[in-house]
Order: C-alpha cells, then structure tokens, then sequence
C-alpha cells in the first residue's frame, strides 16, 4: 500500500541519526564515514526550506493551470465538477509519478501535488454531483467523506502526516449532514476518532523500533486530541466566542446528562492520555497530555458557570513553572539523573538546536502574546503597541 | 499499486539490527552499540524539551495574568501596592541572575541552572509591564513615551549579552523595532516612506551592529538570530517600496540585489533559509511589477503557470546541487 518502500525509508533514518549522533559525538567521523556507505538510499530529499518553497510554488503552478483552465475554456457549469475529478487524477497521477520514477521523498512537488488532489476530488463531488440538485443533505456528506477517505489514502499511500491531519478535518464535517442534534455530532466526530485509535493502536505495537513509529505516534496523538476537543464544549467553535470569558452555564441545547458527562471526561482524558505516553515513551503523546491537561484547566471555570478572574493565568503560570521544577528535580535525583527510564537532561544536540530556534522565535512572538486586551477608560495612551514590536511592554492601563 | 522497490521488506532492517551488524563488523565498539542501541529504544527518554516548554508557558501565563491584573485593578490595588509587587520581582529576578550567574565570557556560555534563563526572561517581561504603568499613571515622559522601548531595547542587549539568553536578545530586537515603528506613528502623513526609512535604518544598525559583534567574537552564536530578523524586515520594506505605484524603480533593484545576496549567502553557508526568503520575497516582488497593470485573468493565469514551473525548475536545480538535508 505504501509508495515506499519499508527499506528505503527505514535506510533514510538510519541515515539520519548516524548524523545525528555523529553531531553528539557519539560516533567518529571516520565512523560516519564508513557506516555512511552502508546507508545509501535512492530516495531523493532536500531540507525543511526547500521542500517549503517548492510545495508553495508547485500549489501556485497547479491552482494557476486550473484557473488557467477555467478562464479559457469557460466550461458549462454542470462540466466544472468532472473537470475538477479530472485534475484530480492527473495531480495524483503525477505525484504518483514524481515519486515512482523522480523519487522524491518529502520533497514539496510530490506532497502538493497530493494535496491539490484531494482538494480538487472534493471540490469536483461537490460541483458534479450537488451543484443545481436539490439539497440533500444526506447525500452531500459524500464530499466530506470521501475528502476523508481519499485524505486517509494519501496518508497511508506517502505517509504525509497532515493528510491524516485533512481526514480529521474532514470527519468534523461530516455529522452535520446527519443530525441537527449537537450532541449526537460530538458524539459521532468522537467516535470516529476514537475507532481511529484503536486501530492505530492495534497496528503501532508492531512498529515499535522502526520508521513508521514516528508516524503512528503523531496520528495517536492527533486522534486523542481530536477526542478531547470533541468532547470538550467550552472550546467547540461554535460555543467558544461567546462563553469563554463570560463564564455563562452551557448552552441549553446539549442536555444535562450529556454536558456534565463531558465535563467529567474532560478530567478523566488528560491522565488517560498523559499515562499512555509515559508508559509509551511516546513524546507526541506525552505532549498532547500536557496540552489536554491546560485545555482542562483552562475550561474549567467557563463549565462550570464560574466567572473568570484576572488572576486565573497567575495561578497557572505558578502551577506549570511548578510541575516543570518538581518533574525536573525529581528526575536529577534518580541514580545518573534517571528515574524510571526518564531524565530531564538533554541527550541531543537537535534538542539544542530545537531550543535555540524556538528561543529567539517565542521572543520575538511574547510581546503581542502577552499584551492585554485595551482597557477602558484611556484610549489616549498605548505602551508596546508598535508596529514592528513592542518589547513586550503591555500597555493600556 | 505498485512499490516502488519491488518485493516489500526485501532489505528491510530496523536501526537495532544495524547497529548489531556493525558491531559485529567491528565499525562501532560494544560500548557504543549498548548506548546506541538504548538510545534507539528510547532509554533514557530526554523530557528536556517538553520541560523547557512548560517552563516558557508557566512564565508567559504569569506575565500575561499579571498584566491584566494590574490593569484590570489598577485603582482599587493603588499604586504602592502594584509598584511594590512588580518591583520584587524585578529585584527578585534581578538578584537570582546576578547571584548565580557565572563570569562573562564571549563565547556561549550555558546557563548555570535550568530554570536561569527563565527567570531572567521573566525579570525583563515584569520590567516591561512595570514601565508600562509607571508611564501610563505619571507620565514621567510626558509623550515620550517610545523612548521606554529604546532604553528597554538597551537593557534587554545588556542583558542577553551579559546572560547569554536569546529570548531576551529577541526581546531586545523587537522593542528596538518597536521604537523605529513607533516614531513613525508621529508623522500623519507619508507613514510608508517613512516606515521605509526607518525600517532600512534598522536593518543596517542591527545587520552592521550584529556583525560587529560577530566579527569580534560576541557572542557570535547570536548573528544568525540578527541575520534572520534583518533579512525579513529589509525584504519586507523593500516590497512595501515595490508595491508603491510610483518610483518603485530604485526599490526593486534593490530587491534584486537583496534576493541575489540573500540566495549567495544561503547556498555558500548552507543556510537555507535565505534561498527560501529570497525566492518567496523575490517572486512576489517581480510578480507585483510584471502583474500592476494586467488586468486579463488568463493572462494573470498564464504568468503564475509559467513562472511558478520556472522556479520550481529553478529551485529542484539549487535543491539537488546544495539542498539535501544539512
């Protein structure tokens, strides 16, 4: 099923931490050298930037030939939606082909030409099927679905994690066309995701030491997030604008039963999840737990009808600063700065690269993250609200 | 479908059967198979990342919540008491920087506690809020209020060069930008040309004053953050001057220079973000010349069809010269 194959792409890892630990000083470079030899892929890569730009460019050249398409030929509007199937299988054809024959691998031509093809394939149901027919609600959930289904193909076919990303999307959509009841959508979207993860789950046990563990990790990790935030309805769209600063009670339309049934869900996921990473060493997993267990906190007060308080992102400010002491004063204590396979130091001078991009990328950003809400009262004076900046300097006093 | 090697599994082998092959091919020692392989299997599991992480949103949520609070409860806390909290912990922050912070030195120096660069980070954001109110409720510069964001800037470069911390070199750099951006906004009229200016005048300070310090040795592992704020602002006032219907001659061959040094700088050190700053900011500049009078959709169609293959062809050429993953 998968375009490449499981050879070729566990060489490239392989490839990749020899570099890796090469830069740790692990290995030598006459080591790096000679076991280089043994790691040669096919496969052809490029960097993070390069595969960036030619993924932009190359969606520019592919949407830029279908409007080219449109404005020339100006085809009847019952032809759009077959047109749009037939680029579909044309982008899917070639991104086929760029990497059957060109072999590209995570290289930006090939992903998006994957993913205009599943834009196209929506839009083409969408416009041949549904366009000038009566609605039909029931009918018209083919698009999500098969946007979802074709999204799952891709993820499996090139083993592009934001396809996967595209399918949950998708499922979002689709209970919508099928009850009006908002609480059976949560239920059904949550479902979804749920059935997802079982399977994932099922399948990953296999995959514990080679490429695909990466792969399933992330999508583990997107489906127990996918799960929390369907169950969460303080932070579902259409709930969110209104209630989350008022503090207001629910929304009458979900019932008691159900409201504090997911109210007490969203307490019980972020141990769940959380303990399934530890136990995992899975660091996706681990990092969804911690964001479930903000989320919790953070929805808290608005669930249960409390008003908030300005203090509120003090205490939880204290709170994690205070996990993160504890954890990492725990863990230095273990024998070697061990406890129970963890450690707090760094292993990895990519954690080091990680952390020195992230730094100065989280400076610059923190002025406007931090900056309040204007206050009333004295629209004439504005601190830190600079064009280029601010240096975090929060104003409006 | 077809694989594309063929019979699946046929070479396959996990990282631990390698590494035990090259064991046995006597490539590695024992001693770096047994760390390799526990490396491989996760153990030990590093949280140094996810630690770091929460310690950065526990610092933002207590900023953030501070802020609000003073601002939200300004009149009823009164002064002394709101001047006197933010001022602990200043002097708190302050104090635990100054007390355990190990001699300078030029070169990168790592912090002498995991949570150092977190408390001086939080030092400068609490310094920024208490100026905030000072000027807010006594207007000690009566108007000139952006003259808070240079001495701010000054502090914060003090301060990451003293510490050796790059969120407080970016703080630095973005209040500096801040207190160019902020002059403009006493000009009524004219503001783009204005901005213009003052935005070049900040690349050339931070770009010449970054290499200064590089070229000194200052803490040289801070150019690249220098260098990367530089190139997006140029590149960034160099289109506003493209965009501009009038006299945009000057300001797109700059862009043009800009582009090539940019590319030459990337692909020379390897850094490829300048090749993708240089394509992304050059083909929207060349596009809003060649596109600002064509009002024929196909003709708009045909010149993003042509010219979008021509720089992928261009940058396949760059990507399979210079770009496998660094």
């Amino acid at each position: 099923m998968r375009i490449y194959s499981a050879s070729s792409e566990e060489t490239l890892r392989a490839r990749q931490l020899l570099k890796d630990w090469t830069g740790d000083g692990f290995l030598t470079k006459e080591q790096y050298q000679r076991l280089e030899q043994e790691t040669v892929s096919d496969l052809r890569t490029t960097n993070i930037f390069l595969r960036l730009v030619l993924f932009v460019f190359t969606l520019i050249s592919i949407s830029a030939a279908a409007g080219l398409f449109f404005a020339v030929s100006g085809p009847p509007e019952q032809a759009i939606g077959v047109f749009f199937l037939i680029f579909a299988a044309v982008c899917y054809a070639a991104a086929e082909f760029a990497v059957s024959q060109a072999r590209l691998y995570r290289y930006g031509v090939e992903e998006a030409l994957a993913a205009c093809s599943v834009g196209f394939l929506s839009a083409g149901i969408l416009f041949a099927f549904f366009t000038g027919s009566p609605y039909s609600p029931k009918l018209e959930s083919l698009v999500p679905a098969a946007g979802a289904v074709f999204s799952l193909w891709i993820w499996r076919r090139f083993g592009l994690w934001y396809a996967f990303l595209a399918a949950m999307m998708f499922v979002v959509f689709l209970p919508g066309y099928w009850t009006s009841s908002h609480s059976a959508q949560h239920l059904i979207v949550a479902g979804f995701y749920a059935t997802g993860l079982i399977c994932v789950a099922a399948v990953r046990t296999r995959h514990r030491f080679d490429y695909l563990d990466d792969t399933y990790s992330l999508v583990e990790a997107f489906l127990w997030l996918g799960i929390y935030l369907a169950m969460n309805l303080k932070l579902s769209p259409s709930d969110l604008p209104a209630q989350w600063w008022s503090g207001t009670r629910a929304t009458p339309e979900f019932a008691r039963p159900f409201y504090w049934t997911t109210w007490v869900l969203i307490w019980c996921l972020p141990p769940i999840v959380l303990t399934r990473g530890i136990r995992q060493k899975d660091r996706f997993v681990i990092a969804v737990g911690a964001i479930v267990s903000i989320l919790t906190f953070v929805s808290n007060k608005p669930y249960l009808g409390w008003p908030r308080h300005t203090w509120d992102p003090i205490i939880l400010g204290i709170l994690l600063t205070g996990v993160a002491v504890f954890i990492r004063r725990w863990l230095a204590r273990g024998p070697s700065g061990i406890r129970h396979g963890f450690t707090a130091a760094r292993l990895s001078a990519k954690d080091k690269d990680w952390m020195n991009a992230g730094s100065a990328v989280f400076g610059l950003l923190t002025p406007q993250s931090i900056t309040p809400a204007a206050q009333t009262g004295s629209k004439d004076f504005r601190f830190g609200g600079g064009a280029s900046g601010g240096g975090g300097a929060t104003g409006d006093f | 479908m077809y694989d594309v090697h063929g019979p699946k599994n046929e070479d396959f082998m996990t990282i631990l059967a390698r590494l035990q092959r090259w064991k046995e091919q006597g490539a590695i020692s024992a001693e770096q198979h047994a760390h390799l392989a526990s490396l491989s299997r996760g153990e030990p599991f590093s949280l140094f990342l996810e630690l770091n992480l929460l310690l950065y949103v526990g610092v933002l949520a207590f900023v953030a919540g501070l802020g609000w609070t003073v601002s939200t409860w300004s009149q009823q806390l009164g002064d002394v008491v709101i001047l006197t909290v933010l001022s602990g912990f200043l002097a708190a922050c302050s104090w635990y920087c100054f007390s355990r912070a190990p001699v300078w030195s030029p070169v990168e120096t790592p912090a002498p506690s995991p949570i150092f660069d977190y408390v001086l980070y939080l030092g400068s954001l609490v310094w920024c809020v208490e100026l905030a109110y000072l000027e807010n409720r006594f207007h000690v510069l009566s108007g000139q209020w952006d003259l808070y964001l240079l001495v701010s800037a000054g502090l914060f470069f003090f301060l990451a060069y003293r510490f050796d911390n790059r969120f407080v070199l970016s703080l630095a750099l973005s209040s500096l930008a801040g207190w160019f951006g902020l002059k403009i906004s006493h000009w009524p009229t004219h503001q783009d040309a204005e901005y213009r200016q003052y935005a070049l005048l900040y690349c050339v300070l931070v770009g010449v004053g970054g290499a200064i310090l590089q070229h000194r040795s200052l803490k040289p592992h801070f150019f690249g953050t220098y260098l990367n704020i530089v190139a997006n602002v140029l590149f960034l006032a160099l289109l506003s001057g493209v965009f501009d219907r009038q006299g945009y001659g000057l300001w797109f061959f700059a862009l043009l220079i800009a582009c090539t040094a940019s590319l030459a700088w990337g692909l020379t050190r390897r850094q490829f973000a300048f090749v993708a700053y240089a394509a992304v900011y050059g083909y929207v500049g060349v596009s809003s010349i060649f596109l600002r009078s064509v009002n024929d959709n196909t003709a708009v169609m045909s010149y993003f069809v042509f010219t979008a293959i021509a720089m992928l062809v261009l940058l396949v050429k760059i990507a399979r010269r210079f770009g496998r993953p660094a």
